[in-house]
């Protein structure tokens, strides 16, 4: 290579910092274009990450050991009897012993060697559809480890795999609040309930430990930038330039072009096919970006109080955790029900965390285009079933809708995933059939947000797999 | 009333009382959801009639579609495999399309009638397609299958009668188009290869050109004709035809059943400087490979059609080898040549083939190992069809 290739990187979230440090590594001088003001995109909207994965702390030249410390979970009961979980462990907040621990602790295990047969999938582009060379070392990593389970585990897998969470949680834990974390940590940020096919595979990419979320935006700039990343902030990208049809760089909002060989957008692939005009893709293609389901269901919501919150059961020590109103299954699947007509339920489901007098929640099933104030009111009527009066403290409310997200960030339907996580948009069929392997369209333009493989929360998997999709494609 | 093929089968077209009163032989076809004549009377006189008088025929059922707004061009440009901005307006072009993997969809005529509206015509049902090929730009699809008769009038004579009727369009050289009355739009086009015209007008009054044509024409012998006799005019002429000669990648089950351009030896017209169209980049790196299979024309020895016949060539030890089969057949009675369309194994081209032809003599098949040589794309191609101005007879 004579000359060093340039790099533009659309987003500056944590896919766009993962792909941008992966791209300089690979050699690349790399321009993050980034709309707002500061970096970390959908990740301010986040109250804990379980990421980034570690193949991406490495592409940042991150330790995991640097994230902090790992937080418990709180599974709140109506009763009182809350559930402190912390991994595979479970027992009730005030110490004693859970009926259901054993059983957790099984399940909890048994998900983490899935979790372990599946990783070769996650790390890299799917296995193709039509077998070619460039695809079989990940497939035959895969296949090994997925003999490595051992017949019963195997055969288990592939028969949870394309069954749902609440199934797998009625073969294996008691109705409860145990139950009901795994319903909601199975559909957190989809638009789908936890009957569901296919819920149990975000279960499977949701086994590592959670920390905080505040600073890491701030964090992971940082290490992309000592990569030698250069993040451009208040830069929006106005349109991706085309030569000879290939990516020959970004006009910003502002008329200045940004030369690159290589274009990578975070964005959703409807909002980078209009970046880029329509004009240079297949029709084919078009109509399968045009048919990508990404309707966001989850909300954020601020609570403020006079002074730190009092729920019943819960020790002051616990504030910090994540705590989870989700109190079982059965309590999980009717909160969505109603958003498939575009109603808020009754009681949605909930994760949140309580940071002195604040409580901040990402509230689940919730239709795209609810107004503010019944977000709040649907949000304080479930928090009464396990702080009753708590509603009558609360000195300000503030929320986001999906469409207020998708307002502010510019994410697809303002969806946690930029599009839904389902069977028929995971692996080959992310974000559509015919773009898992991250380039889309001409070539030069690649995808590595949310939206592609395998999909989002803070990981920055799609954000690596994207850089070394179009650093392979440039060998 | 709708045209889509219903159970109570094919639909009476714009022109179907004239064509029912002209019928004879009460041969009726299904073309596209409309009731079509195979043949009138006889398909050899009507054959003749497009060869030696004027023949005319109902093309009402090809799809018909306006494009128009100020990036038409852009739309179809998106779509076909040719610059479409080389199509001068008052001209008309021949284009063909294909899918994400190079595989043509159907191939069809686009008349510009302006700087900015287009009118495509072609046999596969194309409105959704050409609908999302016009997202993000600034022009309207709409269908004018319904509203638009259509004829065609070919043959020697075809020039005289459209005078005869008052039409004037002798300075039409091929592929114009004009508009000699408010509303009927005359095409020097057709698919017989001869001189010709194709006549377009508001399906209301369908009746009264097609009595004015007959009537103008009756001293130059015209002849309504049915499908079968333009099947032969067209197998003569060298044109491929959708669904016989190649099938749709759009109404295959088998993907294998795909074809591009470059093997249905039309690769002159994929316009790769032109920009993105579709199938562009799988077809930039189709184009370096040998295509897999050719159509090809053929000229089989003997008087014997080779309709459906599989193609040997000689393999090793004498024995035959399969490498290819027969798509349209025809013995030209013009050219007095046993002609062909067929598909055949790439590296088979040139070599030596042999048609495999059943003959069913007085209840017994014979079967016939037919040479089958390479043939020129038209095995008819007479000077009058691009004369202008035409001459009168
Ligand atoms: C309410 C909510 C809560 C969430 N909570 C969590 C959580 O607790 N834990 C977790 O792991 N995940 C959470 N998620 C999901 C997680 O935030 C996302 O999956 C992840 O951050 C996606 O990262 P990304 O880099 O792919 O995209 P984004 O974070 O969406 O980044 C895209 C970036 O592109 C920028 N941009 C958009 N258009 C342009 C343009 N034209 N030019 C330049 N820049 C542009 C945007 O400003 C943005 O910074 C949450 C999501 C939501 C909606």
């Amino acid at each position: 290579m004579a000359e060093r290739l340039k790099a533009a990187v659309i987003g500056a979230g944590v896919n766009g910092l993962v792909a941008a440090a992966a791209l300089a590594r690979g050699g690349c001088e790399v321009t993050v274009i980034e709309r707002g003001a500061a970096p970390g995109g959908m990740m301010a909207l986040g109250l804990f990450a379980r990421g980034p994965h570690p193949a991406a702390l490495e592409a940042l030249g991150l330790k995991p050991g640097a994230l902090g410390p790992a937080i418990p979970t709180v599974a709140l009961c109506p009763s009182g009897r809350h559930v402190l979980v912390e991994g595979a462990e479970a027992r009730f907040a005030d110490g004693s012993a859970h009926p259901g621990a054993e059983r957790w602790r099984v399940l909890s295990r048994r998900l983490d060697r899935f979790a372990a047969a599946l990783a070769p999938l996650l790390t890299g582009a799917p296995p193709p559809m039509r077998l070619r060379a460039e695809g079989l070392p990940g497939l035959l990593r895969f296949a090994l480890r997925l003999r490595l389970l051992g017949a019963r585990d195997m055969r288990e897998l592939l028969r949870i795999g394309l069954s749902n969470a609440a199934d797998l949680a009625a073969d294996a834990l008691p109705e409860g609040p145990l139950a009901g974390l795994l319903a909601f940590d199975s559909v957190l940020g989809s638009r789908a309930g936890p009957m569901a096919p296919g819920t149990v595979v975000p279960l499977l990419l949701r086994r590592a430990p959670l920390r905080r979320m505040e600073g890491l935006a701030a964090r992971l700039a940082a290490a992309s930038e000592g990569k030698g990343a250069r993040l451009r902030l208040g830069a929006g990208a106005a349109r991706i330039l085309f030569e000879d049809d290939r990516a020959h760089g970004v006009l910003l909002d502002d008329g200045e072009r940004v030369e690159a060989d290589l274009v990578l957008s975070s964005l959703g692939a409807a909002q980078t096919l209009a970046l880029a005009g329509p004009a240079l893709f297949d029709i084919e293609a078009q109509r399968r970006i045009g048919a990508i389901r990404a309707q966001g269901a989850a909300a954020r919501v601020d609570l403020d109080f006079a002074a730190p919150p009092r729920l019943p059961g819960l020790d002051p020590a616990h504030h910090g955790a994540r705590l989870v109103l989700a109190p079982s299954v059965q309590a999980v699947e009717p909160a969505y029900d109603p958003v498939k007509y575009g109603r808020l339920p009754a009681l949605p489901v909930m994760e949140g965390r309580i940071d002195g007098a604040r409580l901040s929640l990402t509230v689940q099933c919730v239709p795209h285009d609810a107004p503010r104030d019944r977000i709040v009111a649907a949000t304080l009527a479930a928090l009464e079933t396990v702080a009753p009066g708590l509603g009558g403290e609360v000195r300000h409310a503030g929320a986001l809708s999906p469409a207020d997200i998708e307002a502010m960030t510019g994410a697809p339907g303002g969806h946690w995933h930029h599009g839904e996580i389902a069977l028929d948009q995971f692996l080959t069929l992310r974000p559509a059939n015919g773009m898992a392997r991250h380039a889309m369209g001409p070539p030069g333009l690649f995808l590595c947000g949310a939206g592609a493989h395998p999909g989002g929360d803070v990981t920055g998997l799609p954000g690596l797999n994207g850089a070394r999709a179009a650093l392979e494609a440039m060998r | 009333m709708s045209r889509a093929p219903s159970l109570s089968g094919p639909l009476p077209g714009p022109f179907h009382p004239r064509l029912e009163a002209a019928s004879t032989a009460k041969d009726w076809a299904d073309w596209a959801g409309v009731l079509s004549p195979r043949k009138l009377d006889a398909t050899g006189r009507e054959y003749f009639a497009i060869r030696n008088q004027a023949a005319l025929i109902d093309i009402s059922p090809m799809r018909k579609y306006r494009i128009e707004g100020p990036e038409a061009e852009r739309v179809l440009n998106r779509v076909v495999t040719r610059d479409v901005a080389k199509i001068a307006p008052g001209r008309v072009g021949y284009a063909l399309w294909c899918d994400e993997d190079g595989m043509a969809i159907d191939d069809g005529t686009i008349f510009r009638l302006g700087p900015e509206r287009f009118r495509l015509c072609c046999q596969e049902r194309m409105l959704t397609w050409l609908i999302d090929a016009a997202e993000g730009l600034d022009a309207a699809v709409s269908d004018e299958t319904e509203a638009l008769a259509a004829l065609a009038l070919q043959g020697p004579t075809s020039f005289s009668v459209l005078e005869a009727a008052g039409l004037q369009v002798s300075s039409l050289r091929p592929f114009d188009l004009a508009e000699p009355e408010p509303g009927l739009l005359v095409s020097r086009t057709g698919f017989t290869g001869d001189l010709g015209y194709e006549l377009w007008i508001a399906t209301e009054h369908a009746l009264a050109l097609w009595d004015r044509l007959i009537e103008a024409g009756r001293v130059f012998g015209i002849l309504p004709a049915g499908m079968e006799a333009l099947d032969m005019a067209r197998i003569e002429a060298g044109f491929p035809m959708t669904g016989f000669d190649f099938q749709s990648i759009h109404a295959a089950e088998r993907p294998s059943r795909g074809r591009t351009p470059f093997e249905l030896g039309l690769g002159r017209h994929v316009d790769f400087a032109k920009g993105h169209f579709n199938g562009r980049r799988a077809l930039l790196a189709l184009k370096e490979e040998p295509p897999k299979r050719r159509l090809v024309t053929l000229d089989i020895d003997g008087s014997r059609a080779a309709s459906g016949a599989l193609l040997y060539r000689r393999g090793m030890f004498g024995r035959w080898r399969e490498v290819g089969h027969v798509t349209s057949a025809l013995w030209s009675p013009t050219a007095k040549r046993n002609v062909a369309f067929a598909e055949i194994e790439g590296e088979a081209e040139g070599a030596d083939l042999f048609a495999e032809i059943y003959l069913f003599k007085e209840g017994k098949w014979e079967r016939r190992m037919a040479r089958a040589r390479p043939g020129p794309r038209a095995a008819f191609r007479p000077d009058r069809a691009r004369a202008t101005p035409p001459a009168r007879r």
